[in-house]
């Protein structure tokens, strides 16, 4: 467009347009909730009105009781996503450098990968307990599979000139490991982690909601066996572990582009984005 | 814009066979692309066809060798086992048969595997639908790309207490919590798989004068689907671990319910035969899927097959 241009108020205009249809949307939503509650369609002993569950977010917000539970949600993911990333690396490494070993253990892989780690809930929590440790076990031996098929695929996909070149300059052992196998695996094991990162807080709260270890998820079944009282608590704690899912793959998300923003879906995806201007 | 931060890319959780099919098909020269390893080329000669069904029986030895070696090892273990917790696995097996093969807890599988897949199809018609829906209006999938996004990373469980207050400890909660946790995956799939169509393609529709209902169905579908695939695997994930919480917590029935009943009562063996019973429903689906999937995206896997060289 020929004409005065004023990148401020240009920027300005961009910044509404872009901001102001989801914040009236989530308004509108959040109005859509009073609404129905408060005109009983749907009843208290269902739904608790929004400013209810609102008021009982403010409250939570500034109690001990709900950074506790966040706390021991997040200790037991990031414990536990800390000891499955770590046995992948190793045990995918060491699978995938052999095609023998590969294909001998791939079938098995994918088996334990398809069992629901639900599955061995009840035996986890009669030997370990109600505790911490059998979260971590929970979200340990869900999220390996996954991670150490995604660690297998990354190393196998290396480049084989990459590979051949290393080969020739003797590059050999750990500094092989480090430079030339992690950094060709990367993308695969990024997208990796970012999947293990919401299995994990899936996992933890299903082995806070099933097994009562403590966190977010138990709170959120005591407060609905309550009754209908504590329900605005409940969808104030419901809401917490929402933005416990946003920030922790917000995080992963932001790792993960990073390491793959030469990736051909994303490049399409810009230059489309691009065009569409 | 990224208004939605990029979900499963085709490559999370493809499975491995996948690799070990397209290595195959590396190792077996030119005359091959594309080919599986069944071995079944019209124009090989006799001598390369024996030599692919050696290379097809080699995989499969290969394949089972180790579940076979790990049950093995198993059995020996637990053999003379007297801890409650790890019953032999001898054990195990009798009570599984008399259970599940010819005694009652296979009624249990039927409450499960209708919720399952209830909710689970009308889950994912209800991801690819909105995707697609939400990928024709930019505007509205900006507008509401937060709270899609808010409702993905939300952990679904989490939900299971608010349904229950809602819908009572019926099946229908039981569904909507199953459909639920299918619908995002495969929504934010579907619409990463048609933002990553690429832009030629959407041109080459437009040179044909492709109505759009017709570049959707031939162009963007096709292209994506890759990706939808993606989000559908990890859908059925998700939708398996829902649907035996969902029986673990205030429910009468199926699988999930008879694990923690016999849990809660201590009959520990029968408690592992429902979890070896889960164990083979999770590996039967997913191979179901990836079979599949295979099937569908035969072309896509070819020509990844192709690159791969």
């Amino acid at each position: 467009m020929i004409g005065p241009y004023n990148s401020e108020v240009d920027d300005v205009s961009f910044a509404l347009k872009r901001v102001l249809p989801p914040v009236l949307v989530i308004v509108f939503i959040l109005a859509i909730w009073q609404v129905l509650t408060v005109t009983k369609v749907f009843s208290e002993t269902q739904f608790p009105t929004m400013t209810s569950t609102m008021a009982a977010l403010g409250n939570a917000l500034v109690s001990p009781i709900l950074w506790q539970a966040v706390g021991a949600t997040l200790e037991g993911w990031i414990v536990g996503l800390i000891i499955a990333s770590v046995l992948a690396l190793i045990v995918g490494s060491l699978l995938a450098s052999s095609t023998l070993a590969f294909r001998a253990s791939a079938a098995t892989i994918e088996v334990f990968k398809s069992i629901p780690a639900v599955a061995i809930l009840p035996i986890v929590i009669l030997v370990l307990g109600s505790t911490m440790n059998m979260k971590i076990f929970l979200i340990s031996f869900g999220v390996f599979w996954p991670l150490l098929i995604q660690v297998i695929y990354g190393v196998r996909s290396m480049d084989p000139t990459v590979r051949d070149t290393a080969k020739i300059l003797g590059v050999r052992g750990v500094r092989r490991f480090l430079v030339v196998t992690m950094p060709s695996a990367a993308p695969y094991i990024a997208t990796g982690l970012r999947i293990a990162s919401i299995g994990a807080l899936i996992l933890a709260v299903v082995a806070e909601l099933v097994g009562g270890a403590a966190g977010i998820g138990r709170n959120i079944l005591i407060a609905e066996n309550g009754g209908s009282a504590q329900y605005a608590l409940m969808y104030a704690y419901i809401i917490v572990a929402g933005f416990l899912g946003i920030i922790l793959t917000g995080l992963f998300t932001l790792i993960e582009t990073r390491v793959m923003h030469w990736h051909e879906s994303q490049r399409n995806a810009r230059s489309n984005e691009e065009s569409a201007k | 814009m990224r208004d939605l931060a990029s979900v499963e890319t085709q490559r999370t959780g493809a499975p491995l066979s996948g690799v070990i099919a397209s290595e195959i098909d590396i190792a077996e020269g030119a005359e091959y692309a594309g080919a599986t390893s069944t071995g079944s080329q019209p124009g090989g000669s006799p001598k390369r066809r024996k030599r692919t069904a050696r290379k097809a029986l080699m995989t499969v030895v290969l394949a089972i060798g180790l579940p076979i070696i790990l049950l093995v090892v198993w059995w020996i273990l637990s053999a003379n086992s007297h801890s409650p917790y790890f019953p032999p696995l001898s054990k195990i097996l009798d009570q599984f048969w008399k259970l599940w093969i010819i005694g009652p807890a296979k009624a249990q599988l039927v409450p499960s595997l209708s919720h399952l897949a209830i909710g689970y199809v009308g889950g994912s018609l209800i991801g690819i639908i909105s995707g697609v829906l939400l990928w024709r209006l930019p505007a509205v999938r900006r507008a509401t790309s937060p709270v899609v996004y808010f409702l993905y990373v939300l952990p679904a469980p989490a939900l299971l207490p608010a349904l229950i207050a809602i819908f009572g400890i019926g099946e229908m909660r039981q569904i909507a919590l199953i459909a639920f946790g299918a619908i995002w995956p495969t929504l934010l799939n579907t619409l990463d798989g048609m933002r990553g169509v690429d832009q030629v393609k959407f041109d080459s529709a437009k040179a044909m004068r492709l109505s759009p209902v017709r570049t959707v169905w031939s162009v963007v579908l096709p292209g994506a689907s890759p990706q939808i695939a993606a989000g559908l695997r990890a859908g059925l994930q998700v939708s398996i671990i829902l649907m035996v919480i969902s029986e673990m917590v205030a429910s009468t029935g199926g699988i999930g319910y008879f694990i923690l009943q016999s849990q809660a009562n201590l009959a520990l063996v029968a408690m592992w035969t429902g979890i070896l019973m889960l164990a083979i429903i999770g590996t039967v689906l997913n191979y179901l899927f990836v079979g599949v999937e295979h099937r569908v995206l035969a072309w896509f896997y070819g020509s990844r097959a192709l690159e791969g060289r």
